[in-house]
């Protein structure tokens, strides 16, 4: 599903600074992953090059057989719309739109119309727990909830890949455990490819396969 | 659409102070562009409509210009067969000293003829007048005013009306009032009929007239009657159709227009930098939001959509509110184009209704809406390049890579150096444009660096006033070029404008006082008027004598300044005894050796041209020109070139004796008159007076008089300019408020910590307002030398261009020393709404903040 072959990320500036150094990387279809390491190991590039929000500097990317690299920016703009999702640590709602329109907003930028739109956003926000929250402002609703809203928008065209870049780290440790169960739980009910990646060991060890950076290079793979 | 609701909406609404704002810019640009063509139209279309009207059933008008034609003319008209009525017609303004009124255009006609060209039907007074000419020719005090006239100035049959004559204020008597129909509504029904040959006695135009309008023959076409009367008359004459006069006035105005055009640009400009610094802003602002849908999908067209679809539609509300504001000043600019109609060339207008057509509304709005998406390009642009994980990341980034640092500045030397080479390598217009839009788009790339340097500079000098906000204000100026690129560029331009046009407006003004110091330093003036320019009104030749005895007087020039058309543009003829003129008040020589030029001229082998006559027409001594008369073309060659404001398409200087000659012309609308050493000019003036005051109109108007006249009509030109500064001071305000809510914005995480580790709300304050001052500083400072920059080519241009006039280069400090306090004041103002907002902020928010 996801395969990165040697890849090599260097961010140019006053100093050099080489984030991947020759990663590679396959994930199978269905697989819930963790990707864990110290700030500054490279695990939030990858899963930004994984998501095709950024370019490797040299290297492989393949989404569910579709190489990234030699792409234009519309057609990884599309790749990302149809097939990732992503959850954000800071959650990332636009504050102006309640939760029902933060979660169809990706369905507007496909040109749903309206009705169906709002129709799929609030399934999904049923899915998630918050049928009763859907006209409520992100300031509105407390961290745990914003995460759910950034979930259903993340799975708003039920994306074959979800990435969530500290998706708890943003919420207290029973927060953070709700959402970890509900993105348990949503990857076993829509057969999801799930990469999170994490600080927290006890989010790591809730995963079947954690994989470990460290300086730019993945320095231990674990299935369990 | 969908996307616009739910993004552009909530935005526009949370910040609609900043909306209105962006709107205001558009509303500023076009509404200055439609009330300067609104009045432009009306003015023009009242002009047609009047000669429309007085021309009645004429098909053809044969006119020579101001100075007009012998009555001799007329016979060889009306002898051709393809003509059926040749109506002589005099024109000419009359005071009629009724408060409130206006001015009587006073139509001198012979009602033998004309009644076969224009409708006479009576409302009152006695048909006879009408069916029998020769009663009206017999009463020479006989007038014929409209029906509306009369109804608002009560006036009657038999009633008595005061006329401004050249034989002074005389009495006539309205032996008729016509109906209210045709000709009579022209000129808002200020008109008045008089027999020709009375018009010719009381106004002093000798056996002359202005024109004859003709009406052909049944089934004579009108290229074939053109073609007959164009050989019985000469080259002299302009024979064409009463439309056509539209020509003259459009030409007449042409410098108008060149302001207008001028103006209505910087407008559009100056709206294009609010609106582009708005956006700017608001995608730096916006930076997350953008980087958010980015990340779920957006497209870069879709992104950029967006923000034109914004800016289309603030162009379009701020188009049709800038319609009406237009509307509104219309009518003010109508009033100064019929002020500078008046002052400058004699002519009045009634009151001009402003009927702006369809498609100025539809030009106008069109207009606003896409200067407004081409000022959003840019930023729309930036907005769809944004690259989603920097824009999702935590703080600020408004720092300019070092990668479009340096491209920016090797497209500005790029820029400078094309602008430089056009300037000097070629004549033609177009290299000279583009080199100046190339030399001023330079400083606006180099913007962020400059501004970043310039900041760097001036850290020292606020850290020094205040040690703690100091060098807080600076570093967020330093740290922040992006940000402040956009409000430092929009008051570079907006400043840099200012001091071209102010700049311009002190350079002509010396120069031209210059002028009028040497060319006009007569003692007196003895006019018809009391202006140099009305020639409706004129002096017979046989009152120089007069003149000359009077005691103290040392020598009189007789001067005739009538405008002639010369290759369907109207330019000053300067008559006058050029011998004299040359010993006494020369011009200074552009070209051609002065003793010469001056020898040659006043013995009538040659002219001498204005600076801007040969400038404009690409004219050099020894050019030959053919100035039409009513005795044919005259063909002289030019002998000499002098600098001269007095005219903007440019004067001729010929020879009085010349003059006479073939345009068969010995009146006088002015003299200039020299009075003898240790003559006391009180004495002189009133002796003139007591002389000619009894029998005739007559001003005498002192140096001091006519040089503060012309320093007024300088002065009406460019009192734009302070129109402009005060837009300059509003995009100041615009463009610091804007930069300010974002600074508070961004930094709002870094100005709690500042209250955290105990810094005072007054501290924050402070660091906002020095913020504030700053930037002012950094707009200023690259304006000021911008503007010396633009400056040099605006005299180019005026020189290149039009009016073809040469002005020494003076930089105009006292508007820029003005412009320090009153921008850093407009900094301060726009600082206090969004320093009080940081100060009262939540201090427990503001540290959670992202």
């Amino acid at each position: 599903m996801i395969l990165l072959d040697n890849i090599v990320k260097r961010f140019e500036g006053a100093r050099q600074v080489t984030a991947l150094d020759g990663v590679t990387l396959e994930i199978q279809k269905g697989e819930l992953v963790s990707i864990v390491g110290p700030s500054g190991s490279g695990k939030s590039t990858l899963l930004n090059i994984v998501g095709g929000l950024d370019r490797p500097t040299s290297g492989t990317v393949a989404i569910d057989g579709q190489r990234l690299a030699g792409i234009g920016d519309d057609q990884l703009t599309l790749i990302r719309r149809d097939k990732i999702g992503f959850i954000f640590q800071f959650f990332n709602l636009l504050p102006t739109l309640t939760a029902l329109e933060n979660v169809s907003l990706p369905l507007h930028l496909r040109g749903w119309s309206k009705s169906k739109a709002q129709a799929r956003a609030r399934e999904l926000l049923g899915l998630v727990g918050l049928a009763h929250r859907i006209e409520h402002l992100p300031e509105e609703l407390s961290g745990g909830e914003r995460q759910r809203v950034a979930i259903a928008r993340a799975l708003s065209v039920y994306p074959p890949v979800l990435l969530g870049d500290e998706p708890t780290g943003n919420l207290d440790t029973s927060t953070g455990r709700e959402i970890l169960a509900l993105v348990s739980d949503l990857h076993a009910r829509l057969g999801s490819t799930v990469v999170i990646v994490t600080h927290d060991p006890g989010v790591a060890a809730s995963c079947p396969r954690t994989v470990r950076m460290q300086d730019g290079r993945i320095v231990e793979d674990v299935r369990r | 659409m969908m996307l616009f609701r739910l993004i552009s909406w909530p935005y526009l609404r949370k910040h609609a102070v900043r909306s209105l704002l962006t709107v205001g810019g558009i509303v500023i640009g076009v509404s200055v562009f439609f009330a300067m063509h609104a009045a432009n139209q009306s003015v023009f279309g009242a002009f047609q409509e009047t000669v429309r009207r007085i021309a009645g059933a004429t098909d053809l008008q044969v006119s020579a210009g101001e100075p007009g034609f012998p009555e001799e003319v007329l016979e060889r008209v009306q002898e051709l067969t393809d003509v059926a009525v040749a109506a002589p017609v005099i024109e000419a303004m009359a005071g009629t000293g009724r408060a409130g009124q206006g001015n009587l255009l006073i139509l001198g006609v012979d009602l033998t003829g004309d009644r076969g060209v224009r409708d006479y039907s009576m409302a009152s007074g006695d048909q006879a007048v009408i069916d029998d000419p020769l009663v009206f020719l017999a009463q020479p005090d006989s007038i014929m005013v409209t029906a509306e006239y009369a109804r608002r100035t009560h006036l009657g049959p038999n009633d008595r009306i005061q006329l401004e004559t050249a034989e002074g204020s005389r009495e006539f008597v309205v032996r008729g009032v016509l109906q209210s129909a045709g000709f009579t509504r022209a000129f808002g029904g200020n008109l008045a009929v008089m027999d020709i040959y009375a018009v010719q006695q009381v106004f002093g135009r000798g056996r002359r007239f202005d024109r004859i309008d003709v009406a052909l023959a049944r089934n004579v076409p009108l290229a074939r009657g053109q073609a007959a009367i164009r050989a019985a008359v000469g080259p002299g004459f302009q024979v064409q159709p009463p439309a056509s006069r539209g020509q003259s006035f459009q030409s007449i105005l042409r410098i108008y227009y060149f302001i207008l055009n001028f103006s209505s640009a910087f407008a559009l400009v100056v709206g294009m930098f609010i609106i582009y610094s708005s956006f700017s802003i608001a995608v730096t602002q916006r930076r997350k939001e953008i980087g958010i849908l980015r990340a779920l999908g957006a497209t870069r067209r879709q992104i950029a959509l967006l923000f034109l679809g914004e800016s289309a539609l603030a162009g379009l509300i701020g188009s049709i509110a800038g319609v009406f504001v237009g509307f509104a000043a219309a009518g003010v600019m109508a009033g100064a184009i019929g002020s500078i109609l008046h002052g400058v060339y004699g002519f009045s207008q009634g009151d001009v209704a402003i009927v702006p057509g369809t498609p100025l509304v539809a030009l106008t709005i069109a207009i606003g809406v896409l200067t407004s998406m081409a000022a959003a390009g840019v930023p729309a642009r930036s907005a769809a390049r944004i690259d989603p994980v920097l824009a999702m990341q935590k703080g600020p980034s408004a720092m300019l890579s070092a990668g479009e640092s340096r491209g920016r500045m090797i497209l500005a030397v790029v820029l400078a150096g094309f602008g430089v080479i056009a300037l000097g390598a070629t004549r033609s217009l177009g290299w000279f444009y583009a080199g100046y839009l190339c030399v001023m788009l330079a400083p606006v790339l180099l913007t962020p660096v400059l501004a970043q340097r310039l900041s760097r500079i001036l850290r020292p000098v606020l850290r020094w006033l205040r040690p703690v906000e100091g060098a807080l204000a600076a570093d967020s100026l330093i740290g922040s070029s992006r940000r402040t690129a956009a409000t430092v560029g929009a008051l570079m331009l907006s400043v840099a404008l200012v001091i071209g046009l102010a700049g311009t407006a002190r350079s002509s003004y010396k120069n031209i006082m210059d002028w009028a110091n040497s060319a006009l330093n007569p003692e007196f003036f003895v006019t018809t008027s009391p202006t140099l320019t009305d020639h409706n009104y004129r002096f017979a030749d046989a009152m120089t004598p007069r003149l000359e005895a009077v005691d103290g007087i040392d020598q009189v020039i007789r001067m005739r300044t009538p405008r002639i058309d010369f290759h369907g543009e109207v330019v000053l003829l300067m008559t006058g005894e050029l011998e004299k003129l040359a010993a006494r008040s020369p011009f200074k020589s552009i070209s051609g050796n002065p003793a010469e030029m001056y020898r040659l001229a006043a013995s009538g082998q040659g002219v001498l041209a204005s600076e801007n006559f040969a400038t404009l027409r690409r004219l050099a001594v020894g050019s030959v020109i053919d100035l039409p008369s009513p005795s044919g073309a005259v063909r002289v060659p030019v002998v000499g070139i002098v600098r001269d404001y007095a005219d903007q398409q440019g004067a001729v200087f010929l020879d009085r004796s010349l003059y006479r000659q073939r345009w068969h012309d010995d009146s006088i609308d002015h003299f200039r008159v020299f009075l003898k050493p240790g003559a006391d000019p009180e004495k002189v003036r009133a002796t003139i007076l007591q002389t000619f005051s009894a029998d005739r109109r007559l001003f005498v108007l002192s140096n001091a008089e006519v040089r503060q006249y012309v320093a007024g009509l300088t002065n009406q030109w460019f009192a734009i300019t302070w129109v402009q500064i005060s837009i300059a001071i509003l995009v100041a305000i615009l463009g610091i408020i804007n930069s300010l809510t974002v600074t508070i914005a961004d930094r709002r995480r870094e100005l709690g910590i500042l209250r955290a580790v105990g810094g005072r709300r007054g501290q924050v304050r402070g660091t906002l307002w020095m913020e504030a001052v700053g930037l002012a500083m950094v707009g200023l400072i690259l304006g000021l030398a911008v503007g010396a920059v633009h400056l040099y080519y605006v005299l180019e241009l005026t020189f290149r261009d039009f009016p073809g006039m040469r002005f020494d280069y003076v930089y105009p400090y006292g508007v820029a020393l003005l412009l320090i306090p009153i921008i850093c004041a407009a900094a301060l103002i726009s600082a206090i709404g969004p320093a009080e907002a940081a100060c009262r902020g939540s201090l427990v928010e503001a540290l959670e903040y992202e």
